[in-house]
Order: structure tokens, then C-alpha cells, then sequence
């Protein structure tokens, strides 16, 4: 039996970790609902508008916040820097080619969505995709593979932030994921996409907090920068060479660069973004903010999990025979009690507010884009108004509340199926996050980017690289099948561009009034 | 005073914007692969750190601050966002609704 006094520290220290995380979700939640209240108040639009896209209404800071937020999720907190522990500095030379997801987001997509979207007066990226193309059935498939993929995300986030939660507070793995359940699914459905969207902005501070007051305990712990460097130089060497001696292939380099780079711009919960912005003054500011508080944000996390190479000394073994032990690990380990509650918040938030972004954006995908859109197929057209739009009329109060209602119970309702899939957790979080990641690329990437940018597209080229490209991803990803040793995305995102070429050559151009929309300059 | 741009022209610019980033992509691998795998093998140490860590990492980043500076000063130009009809002819977008 152990002593009273052993166990009363332990509960306190768990109880020093535990108070900094409950008060930072407190006051996010606070903010996520006043947000939301106050603009409600003056909203002009009608709940869908407001709830989905927050009236069109996001600054340059919240923007590129929420865009960093939502993408950077516990994977780069915890998995990938977990995986840097081990492999070395090549992961974070990787990890670098990320500072190219906001410049690439906002340069190829934001403009054109922001133009579109307000003439079309669309509030979810389906909106646009079903305007485009004139398919249900694309729509449908659409809104079904944003939500599976999704899922998949958020019970990645779900189990990384309960992970940690139970490492440095000692409270179970249950407890933790029942305090980020209530959290999230409190902001989405009370907070909405502003609401989230400001709560965004509180997490990608608490993450860089979190990776300060990190780097501070891995270099005390380790006795200073060169120290850190010297030991990790003698025990490994190999992780001062760019390919690790092997563990870093080229190819692995070049599918990450698709995966975490080129192609994160196609990705529906960011595009979604390039959607709510209220002027190109706000995205302009934003790219150049975003550029470098992603940068400091990957690379420094990602480097953090290398440095602690020079703290934890062991191998895997010792660590719990997983990668994902390593950043809990090292939090425990390097700070006390009361700064390790505090460190813990940024990877928390991460997970959080990927989450809430992504239940938001799954839950707009059920209710908008194919319950509403069942009720009334002119829905996405007349009930989203656009940020100029008039007050609604009679029914549309009437209509408003119905919505309201259905909005935040599909919220809920998939929180709680996220929540439930969660419990029994799942190993290696940057891997089914890479999963998700390839799959929204492979499915939204020649859909998006030909539907705004190459006239011929049709219809049927968008269905089959949809449909086809998802298809083959995930059979590829299921039997282990490589090409030249690649990862599965350069499958998945080849048969997409085929099929969609194919396709579309091989049915008639769109109609005129699709063109004279997506295509004026003709 | 300069008209301000129609729908087509807002448009127009946005393509212009979409391909300069591209060739901001590209120019920026570039400047990866030499400040990476181009430094590596010089051996150079500062710090006790491998010098290509410093400018494969940190380097790429600064690289990619600029790029994102000069894309918002010099190429991505400020338009109106909300649809204003033109005063010679309906937009065509009016037909949805």
C-alpha cells in the first residue's frame, strides 16, 4: 500500500495539471458563446449564414489563426514530433515544407472562392461544388466523404489530446476524453463557425505558449542547447543527416511534401476559410501572419521533438513502445506539475480546435449540403445570404429556428459518435491523420481546383475523380499497395486527374450560365 | 477615376494571382532542396548544429515570409468582394437566383 503522502502528491500534482487546462476550456467556451450572442444581436443574414460561415465576416488575425488552427492539429504536436524524437532532423526539414499551406491556400484559392461564393451566395464549399458541376449525386458523395474523412481526424484528435491528458495529469484516459467531448461539441454547437473560429485563435496562442514553455523545460532538463546537441550527436548521429541514414527516404520527402504541402491547399475545412473572410485587405495580412506563425509553430514543435532526443535517452521500449508517448513523456519529465499543466494546453487546443472545425464543417455537410437541400433544392441559393443581404422575411424566422434546431443537434450527435469511437484508442495518431489528410486531397483536389480553373471540367469527370479517386486511395491504403515505394496519395491523386480529364473531355462543355459564373473572362 | 473592374476582371486577376503561386511553389522547393540536401554535405557546423538544419529549416521559412510578403504588396490586388450589378449589362449570375 502506498503512503497518504505519496498519494496526496500525486493528486495534487495531477490537480496542478489539471486546473490550467479546465480554466483555459472555460474561458475559451466563454468567449466561443459571447462571440456568438453579440452577433447574433446584429447578424443580417439567417442562421445558416451566421452559424456556418459567421456572416463572411473574419478578420485578418482570426483568419489566419483559425486556418492554422484548424490544420495544425495534435498529430503536429504530438505524432510528428514523436516521430522526430526518433528519426531526427530530417522530420523536421519535412516539417518545414508546411510553411507553404497558407501562401498556397490563400494565393490559389482565396480570391476566386471569395468571388464565387458571395455571387453564388454559398455558405459551405459543397455550395460551390454543387453550383459548379450541377450534381446532386456529386454533392452527396461530397458531403459523405467529408464526414468519414473527418471522423477519422477528429478520433485521432480526440485520442492524442486524451493520451496526454492522462500522461501528465494522472486522470484516466476516459476522464480526459469526456472533458474535450464536453468542450468541443459545447463550442461547435453553442459557438458556431465564429465561435469557432475565435476559440481558434485562443488555441493557436495556447499552442505557441505551449511550445515556449516547452522548449524551456527540454533545455533545462538537458542542460542547456549544446548540451542537448552533444548528446544527441554522440547517442545518434545518423539524426544530424538529412536522410537518417535510410529512415528518411527521398520518397518519403517528396509524398509528404504532397501530403503536408502542395496539396493541403484542396483540403474543404481550409477552403472553407478563403469563404469567410470579410476583404482581401483581411486575407492579404493574414497570408503574411499565417506564413509566420506556422513556421515557428511546425518547425519549432517538430524540432522540440528532436531536442528531447537530447532529455530522453532511452529506446522506444522504454518509452511505451510508441512514438506518441514521447511528447507526454518529455512534459512530464522536463517540467513541474503547474508549467506542465500549462504546456499541455497547446497541444490540447490543437486537438480541440481542429475538431471543433471539423465537427462544425461535418455537421454543415449533413444539415446544408443534404438535408436542407432535400427539403428545398434551391436551399443553398436562397437561404444563405449573402454578407449584404437583406433581413428575412416571415417564414424564413420560422425556417431559421427549424434549422437551428437540427444544426446543433447533427452537431451533437456526431460529437457523441466521435466521443464513442474514440474510447478504445487507436495507435500511431500522425499516420490516420495522414490517412484523412490524403483522402480530402484526393477527393476535393481536381474537383476544386479544375471546377475554378479549367472550363472543360464537367460533371462527370468531377463524379469519377471523386468517386474514383477516393475509391482507389482507399483500396490502395487498405491492401499496402506502393508505388516505387510511395505513399497512397500519388495513387489516389493520379487516378482523380485522370478520370477527371477523361471525363470531362468525353462529355459535353457546361452550360453557359455555370461559365458566365465560374468563367466571365471567356 | 479608375472604373472599377467587373466581375470578369475581378476574375481575371484571381487566375493571375493563382499562377504567381505557383511559381512561388516552385521557387520555394528550389530554395528547400538547395538550403537542405545542396548544404548537407558542406559539413559546416554552427552551434553545434549542422549548418543545413539551421538553413534547410528556418532558412526555407524566411524564404517563404518574403514570398508571402511580396504576394500581398505586390501581386494580390485589392478588390471589392461583393457583387455589385454592372450598370450596362445584368451579370449572369443573377439567373440562379
Amino acid at each position: 500500500m502506498r503512503p497518504k503522502r505519496v498519494i496526496r502528491m500525486n493528486n495534487l500534482a495531477g490537480l496542478a495539471g489539471l486546473v490550467p487546462v479546465v480554466v483555459f476550456l472555460v474561458v475559451a467556451l466563454g468567449i466561443a458563446v459571447y462571440s456568438r450572442q453579440r452577433a447574433a444581436r446584429s447578424a443580417q443574414g439567417g442562421f445558416v449564414g451566421e452559424y456556418f460561415l459567421g456572416n463572411r465576416s473574419l478578420g485578418a488575425f482570426v483568419l489566419a489563426m483559425t486556418t492554422i488552427a484548424t490544420y495544425g492539429s495534435v498529430s503536429s504536436f504530438v505524432g510528428g514530433p514523436g516521430q522526430a524524437w526518433q528519426t531526427g532532423f530530417g522530420w523536421v526539414y519535412m516539417a518545414g515544407v508546411q510553411v507553404t499551406t497558407l501562401f498556397l491556400l490563400y494565393g490559389i484559392m482565396g480570391k476566386k472562392m471569395a468571388l464565387v461564393s458571395r455571387k453564388l451566395g454559398a455558405v459551405t464549399v459543397i455550395d460551390v461544388i454543387r453550383e459548379r458541376y450541377h450534381s446532386n449525386a456529386l454533392a452527396n458523395a461530397a458531403a459523405i466523404i467529408i464526414v468519414v474523412f473527418f471522423a477519422t481526424t477528429m478520433i485521432a484528435q480526440f485520442v492524442g489530446g486524451a493520451k496526454l491528458f492522462e500522461a501528465v495529469t494522472g486522470y484516466s484516459y476516459v476522464i480526459g476524453l469526456v472533458i474535450f467531448a464536453v468542450a468541443v461539441v459545447a463550442f461547435t454547437t453553442l459557438g458556431g463557425f465564429r465561435g469557432v473560429a475565435i476559440t481558434d485563435a485562443l488555441c493557436g496562442i495556447a499552442m505557441l505558449v505551449g511550445i515556449v514553455v516547452l522548449a524551456w523545460g527540454i533545455m533545462t532538463a538537458g542542460g542547456g542547447y549544446e548540451q542537448v546537441m552533444q548528446t544527441i550527436a554522440a547517442n545518434h548521429p545518423e539524426m544530424l543527416e538529412p536522410l537518417d541514414a535510410g529512415g528518411m527516404p527521398i520518397g518519403l520527402y517528396f509524398t509528404q511534401w504532397l501530403l503536408v504541402g502542395v496539396f493541403t491547399f484542396c483540403l474543404p475545412q481550409s477552403v472553407v476559410r478563403t469563404m469567410g473572410f470579410k476583404d482581401v485587405k483581411a486575407m492579404r495580412r493574414a497570408m503574411v501572419l499565417g506564413t509566420v506563425i506556422i513556421g515557428f509553430m511546425m518547425i519549432g514543435v517538430t524540432a522540440l521533438g528532436t531536442l528531447s532526443a537530447g532529455v530522453l535517452t532511452d529506446n522506444l521500449a522504454a518509452y511505451g513502445g510508441s512514438v506518441d508517448n514521447i511528447i507526454p513523456r518529455v512534459i512530464v519529465q522536463t517540467l513541474p506539475p503547474w508549467l506542465a499543466g500549462i504546456a499541455i494546453i497547446g497541444p490540447i487546443a490543437a486537438s480541440i480546435s481542429t475538431v471543433s472545425s471539423l465537427l462544425i464543417a461535418a455537421s454543415s455537410a449533413i444539415v446544408k449540403d443534404i438535408w436542407l437541400n432535400y427539403r428545398n433544392p434551391k436551399a443553398h441559393v436562397q437561404e444563405s445570404v449573402p454578407s449584404n443581404g437583406t433581413p428575412g422575411q416571415a417564414d424564413r424566422v420560422y425556417e431559421d429556428r427549424i434549422v437551428r434546431r437540427v444544426s446543433q443537434a447533427m452537431t451533437l450527435f456526431i460529437g457523441i459518435v466521435v466521443f464513442a469511437l474514440s474510447i478504445t484508442p487507436p495507435d500511431l495518431i500522425w499516420k490516420i491523420n495522414m490517412f484523412a489528410f490524403g483522402g480530402l486531397e484526393t477527393a476535393f483536389c481536381w474537383t476544386l481546383v479544375c471546377g475554378l480553373f479549367w472550363k472543360r471540367a464537367t460533371k462527370a469527370g468531377a463524379l469519377l475523380s471523386m468517386i474514383g479517386g477516393t475509391a482507389s486511395y482507399c483500396v490502395a491504403m487498405a491492401l499496402g499497395f506502393r508505388l516505387f515505394g510511395l505513399h497512397q496519395i500519388t495513387i489516389g491523386i493520379t487516378v482523380a486527374l485522370v478520370l477527371m480529364i477523361v471525363g470531362s473531355l468525353a462529355t459535353k462543355n457546361p452550360d453557359d450560365e455555370t461559365l458566365a459564373v465560374f468563367f466571365p473572362e471567356r | 477615376m479608375k472604373p472599377k473592374p467587373t466581375y470578369a476582371e475581378k476574375m481575371q486577376q484571381a487566375n493571375r494571382e493563382a499562377k504567381a503561386t505557383v511559381v512561388a511553389l516552385v521557387l520555394t522547393v528550389i530554395v528547400w532542396i538547395v538550403l537542405g540536401f545542396g548544404i548537407a554535405p558542406t559539413g559546416i557546423e554552427v552551434f553545434h548544429t549542422p549548418l543545413w538544419i539551421i538553413t534547410g529549416t528556418v532558412g526555407t521559412w524566411l524564404f517563404a515570409i518574403i514570398v508571402a510578403v511580396f504576394m500581398s504588396n505586390r501581386v494580390i490586388a485589392d478588390v471589392d468582394l461583393d457583387d455589385e450589378p454592372e450598370p450596362d449589362a445584368p451579370e449572369a449570375g443573377d439567373s440562379h437566383e
